[in-house]
């Protein structure tokens, strides 16, 4: 689904990317693990297509969208939902109108945008919050809005920075619930996060864990993975055996879809 | 975004900006009392300028000796002198009625009642064609007018005509003066109200941004909104305008003593036309420039 093939971005400070390789399939969710500062933002806001990378390609759908004009880059965001570190809402708005956006976007009829939004948010959140204005919200419960708002759909790619940050035990286990349940229904979905015991649900409910350190992916997880036609074949072996039935399966999927 | 959810947009946007958005509107409605009270203002002050141009400019009072034929004569020849533009022989009954009639609407008119029209001369009322050196070229008809014989004197009505005119053209430029200045204000505020809504609408759009939302979907709503307040605003003014400005003209040529001028009253058809197409198209790309929006978001 999405390959970042020696993706460097530079920051006043240094490179907050160094020459990154990394792929994700469709049907798979891959945690990127690393301390602030680690380059986890910069690297899921160019996977997310809202930043540019100073080198490398983003291949996302066989499209190089690094190389893409900028009146292209509408219609392959629309194709990803994104959190970003801070969750970006219309404080004037609704938190139901905050999620239906996403649909919005993407030409859903309003009648059903708005029962897919309301079904999103009651698995993340609370269905109690939906009249409620953005602005109202305490930055944690923005943040479950936000990842609302990245899920409903959902999208093909799911791009997450920080879903759990400052969250209780409860919501770690939802936004984990949540993810895996946009994993089944085939969506390549990419996390980061600080917090190694987070990390640890996602890959006990069978995601691949990579370590991002001062820009650079440590160890070999994504090294192998080398992007087909069909998406990416990975060549790293999961951390349990979870996580290699999950792969399997999402292979199995993809195969299954591209056969179909 | 499909067009149902542009207006949905836009309808949900409404209340949180309804301040703005009147504010946009008042913007415009002054934009529009300067451009249209421009347009009528010069045309009045060229209607008033045509009228003076009509008047009598010279008057040259004759001698009782003086014969009918003589002063027909006299009028024959000034008509042929370059320049004039109409020469009129009045009479001293046609001079009585006149006063009569100016006197009239006041109790001090009664006392003409006995007056004979024997006691006023026979003048020569002299029309000079318009022109920049008017007051010069009467200057020099009522010189030559005192050296002829059987004309006892000679009123230059000029004086008060080229104060009038100077009077007119102070006024037009200073007419332009608060024009411009009130143009300035009203794009001003319109400028700033847009700023204003600039900062309110940076965050959403970069909500849409990341959405996935294509730039000009994202303007798209406030194109509508800031185009509706255009043509509020340019509605309004030819509302203001149609029905405040004939009485505040005829006041002024009232106060003024200026003879009524039929120009000037009210904009034409296609006047009005153009305010109804400029507002909304200049509130359209107000609303474009109003949405800050980039093709990458700065991580």
């Amino acid at each position: 689904m999405i390959w970042l093939e020696g993706v460097s971005c530079l920051r006043a400070d240094g490179p907050a990317l160094d020459d990154v390789t990394l792929g994700v399939s469709s049907g798979e969710l891959v945690v990127v693990q690393g301390l602030t500062g680690s380059g986890k933002s910069s690297l899921l806001a160019v996977a997310a297509g809202v930043r540019a990378p100073d080198s490398g390609a983003v291949w996302i759908a066989e499209r190089d969208i690094a190389g893409l004009q900028a009146s292209s880059l509408p219609y392959v965001r629309r194709n990803i939902g994104y959190l970003p570190p801070e969750p970006l809402l219309i404080p004037d708005e609704t938190v139901l109108e905050n999620i239906m956006l996403a649909l919005a976007v993407r030409g859903e009829p309003i009648d059903s945008a708005e029962a897919d939004a309301r079904e999103t948010l009651a698995m993340v959140a609370d269905s109690a919050w939906e009249g409620r204005m953005a602005r109202s919200l305490s930055t944690g419960q923005q943040r479950l809005v936000a990842l609302a708002r990245a899920l409903v759909g959902p999208p093909p790619l799911i791009v997450v920075d920080e879903p759990a940050s400052g969250m209780g035990g409860d919501d770690r286990e939802g936004i984990a619930r949540a993810l895996v349940w946009a994993r089944d229904r085939g969506c390549a979905v990419l996390c980061a996060t600080s917090d190694p015991s987070f990390a640890q649900i996602l890959v006990d409910a069978g995601g691949r864990r990579v370590h991002l350190e001062g820009g650079r992916l440590a160890g070999a997880p994504a090294i192998g993975l080398v992007p087909t036609p069909g998406g990416l074949v990975g060549e790293s072996q999961p951390e349990n055996a979870e996580s290699a039935q999950a792969i399997d399966s999402s292979d199995r999927r993809s195969s299954g879809e591209e056969s179909s | 975004m499909t067009l149902a959810w542009i207006v949905r947009r836009a309808r949900r946007q409404s209340p949180s900006q309804r301040h703005a958005l009147w504010a946009a509107a008042g913007s415009f409605l002054l934009l529009g009392l300067v451009g249209g009270a421009t347009v009528l203002g010069l045309r009045v002050t060229r209607g008033w300028m045509g009228i003076m141009g009509q008047s009598v400019h010279v008057i040259a009072f004759l001698r009782d000796e003086m014969e009918p034929d003589q002063a027909s004569h006299l009028a024959d020849l000034l008509r042929r002198g370059p320049g004039v533009a109409r020469v009129r022989l009045v009479e001293p009954a046609e001079a009585l009625a006149r006063l009569r009639d100016a006197a009239r609407p006041s109790s001090a008119g009664s006392w003409l009642n006995d007056l004979d029209p024997g006691y006023f001369p026979r003048s020569i009322e002299v029309a000079l064609a318009a022109s920049p050196d008017l007051p010069q070229r009467a200057a020099e008809l009522s010189r030559r007018l005192r050296g002829v014989a059987g004309v006892t004197e000679v009123d230059a009505m000029t004086d008060g005509v080229a104060r009038l005119a100077a009077w007119i053209r102070f006024g037009q430029r200073l007419g332009w003066a608060v024009v411009l200045a009130a143009g300035i204000l009203a794009l001003s505020f319109l400028v700033g109200t847009v700023v204003r809504g600039r900062d309110a609408r940076r965050r959403q759009a970069q909500v849409l941004v990341i959405l996935g939302e294509t730039p000009a979907n994202i303007r798209l709503p406030a194109n509508i909104a800031l185009a509706v307040a255009g043509l509020t605003g340019a509605l309004a003014a030819l509302l203001v305008l149609h029905l405040a400005w004939p009485v505040l003209l005829r006041g002024v040529e009232s106060a003024l003593g200026i003879i009524p001028t039929p120009a000037g009253l009210f904009l034409g058809f296609w006047e009005s036309a153009v305010a109804l197409l400029v507002a909304p198209v200049l509130g359209w790309a107000l609303g474009y420039l109003s949405t800050p929006v980039s093709g990458w978001v700065d991580a």
